[in-house]
């Protein structure tokens, strides 16, 4: 016979089993790891030194030396340390974080590389839990490069703690080679098989923007064309406005409806243009640039705050604005509002909390673009 | 009985006079509820449905952040263009109109400047802004955001103020006094006071 102290304190540990196995299910989903599978491909790529957007000192060539290896090891041939080193003095690139139409055509014609794998480095902390925001972009060489593959990861150490923390990463240089490991494989995947597209999950309705402006002039079945200038940064993160710049190309690049230039290209286009812009471009400075790099739509905005925190206690939080100029109507087609805090919507053990302001970013941008494609009107809630 | 009346006629007179204490509480707290305060001018001749066309100029910040003003111009911007009741122009062609305009304070301009502006950038009305109050509060152990801002909007043809109002959202109420909790985000009460303007705007 059962006796009702043992019946309940049976119950006790079952809920409190229940609630602990909870508990290691919160957290991102961020850090799901592909697997990299080595394979012969005959496309030489230049692997450009990595691009500081931490705002701090970070092991630059550490994460460099990580990713030619892993590129090494998966049979891909990888443009030799030296004859970089030699292009890049003899053409004088100092700007790592894009290319040029000359510097690509020139890279191709000099190396015989195919394409230059460009890699920016937004996040890297070693405080327990570690961190890590890292972006990679191949880009082709030749008369019109265009980008051919982005994908980034932002990982934290406690995205994924599992049962009594058993899934906890104290290691930093354990998260760099899952980050690694990530980046590489989704760029072996592209080049094995030419996938451009992952089918991607639907960004959750948290993440959405706060108020937008949708103008009917969006037709959701046209492929636009957009050049992504840098945003005005506003906030207290150096780099913030680059940063968010990345994490556009890379989120828009995702919908088939839009080709987004090389942002070595547009960089390159605003300064034969001598395009000085005192808060955002203008109508005319619009008209130029677009004409000049035959696109269709011009995007920017400002950001207000990005911010990441060390260690394990706090909140990711970003703060930014996005505004779309069309070319043939001069008119502003798309604006929007979006903030988030990385516990938003968070009120159990975790669950569904964003530890990078990298992975929030992310969800937020991805959900402008459904918006922009769904071809729903703007949306406020006008009651105060 | 005489005594009983004579108590009775002193009870009846204390229960009067605390009937009139009582109401000459309770009156002026319910005339001062009927009274109607506004911050609110609208110029009764402004055909405001004739504005298709909007440009907001950069707000004056008249607190200690430096950013709020921007912010704070940025959500309004938004918001006003996703109502569809008029075309806000991009900041960058606000930026190329006043640096064309020669205006020295954009934040202010004259009626003048308001004229010659509109007739390079082409709007219909101009609307400037001050933020008064952004940012943390505190009393005692409480502590909320707080935001107060106003806004006018000016007509281009003469260059008159046709629309002014302010609104000032957060701050701490009785449940954070009681309770705690610091209050709303700062973007979420940004946001609150810039939608309770364009409600004005647009009633």
């Amino acid at each position: 016979m059962i006796s009702l102290t043992n019946y309940l304190s049976r119950n006790f540990v079952l809920i409190v089993a229940g609630l602990l196995l909870f508990g290691g299910c919160g957290g991102s989903k961020e850090s799901a790891r592909r697997e990299f599978h080595p394979r012969e491909t005959k496309f030489p790529i230049a692997v450009f030194p990595i691009e500081n957007l931490t705002g701090t000192a970070a092991p630059l060539e550490e994460v460099r030396k990580s990713l030619i290896l892993q590129l090494n090891a998966g049979g891909f041939q990888v443009l030799e340390e030296e004859v970089l080193a030699r292009f890049m003095a003899r053409n004088r690139v100092r700007f790592i974080g894009g290319i040029d139409s000359e510097t690509a055509q020139a890279l191709k014609k000099e190396t015989g590389a195919e394409g230059v794998l460009i890699t920016s480095l937004e996040l890297y902390s070693e405080a327990n839990p570690p961190k890590i925001g890292l972006t990679s972009r191949l880009v082709s060489t030749g008369e019109n490069p265009s980008i051919l593959w982005i994908d980034g990861v932002g990982l934290a150490g406690d995205d994924s703690p599992g049962f009594l923390g058993l899934g906890l990463v104290e290691d930093p240089k354990d998260l760099l080679k899952r980050a690694i490991e990530s980046i590489t494989g989704g760029l072996g995947k592209y080049l094995s098989a030419g996938e451009e597209r992952e089918d991607i999950k639907k960004a959750r309705r948290k993440f959405q923007p706060k108020s937008f402006y949708r103008s009917e002039v969006i037709v959701p079945e046209k492929k636009y064309t957009i050049a992504i200038i840098p945003f005005f940064n506003r906030s207290d993160r150096k780099y913030a406005g680059e940063i968010m710049t990345l994490h556009f190309v890379k989120e828009m690049k995702k919908f088939s409806e839009f080709e987004i230039i090389e942002l070595g290209v547009v960089r390159k286009q605003l300064l034969t243009l001598r395009v000085v812009m005192e808060e955002g471009i203008s109508i005319a400075q619009t008209e130029a640039l677009l004409s000049t790099l035959f696109a269709d739509l011009v995007l920017t905005g400002r950001v207000m705050d990005y911010q990441d925190y060390q260690g394990t206690y706090g909140t990711p939080k970003v703060d930014f604005s996005a505004q779309l100029i069309e070319r043939k109507s001069r008119m502003v087609i798309w604006s929007s509002i979006s903030y988030n805090r990385g516990d938003d919507g968070v009120f159990f053990f975790d669950r569904g909390r964003v530890n990078t302001a990298y992975a929030m970013t992310s969800q937020m941008i991805q959900s402008i673009g459904e918006k922009l494609l769904k071809g729903k009107k703007s949306e406020k809630p006008l009651s105060p | 009985m005489d005594l009983e009346k004579k108590g009775g006629g002193i009870m009846i007179g204390k229960e009067i006079s605390i009937r009139i204490i009582i109401a000459g509480f309770l009156i002026p707290i319910f005339l001062a509820a009927c009274a109607t305060t506004t911050d609110t001018y609208r110029d009764e001749k402004m055909d405001f449905g004739s504005i298709q066309t909007i440009a907001v100029m950069p707000f004056m910040s008249l607190t200690r952040d430096n950013v709020a003003a921007d912010r704070v111009r940025d959500v309004f911007m938004n918001n006003l263009l996703s109502t569809e009741a008029a075309y806000v122009i991009p900041v960058g062609e606000v930026a190329r109109g006043v640096s064309r305009a020669e205006i020295g304070n954009p934040a202010a301009p004259s009626p003048e400047e308001v004229i010659k502006l509109a007739g390079l950038i082409k709007v219909q009305a101009v609307i400037t802004g001050a933020v008064r109050e952004y940012g943390e509060v505190r009393s005692g152990a409480a502590s909320a955001n707080v935001i107060s801002l106003s806004v006018q909007m000016f007509e281009t043809q003469t260059g008159k103020v046709v629309w002014s109002a302010s609104s000032t959202k957060g701050g701490i109420s009785v449940w954070d006094r009681l309770f705690g909790g610091g209050g709303q985000p700062m973007d979420k009460v940004t946001e609150k006071a810039v939608n309770d303007l364009i409600n004005k705007l647009l009633k």
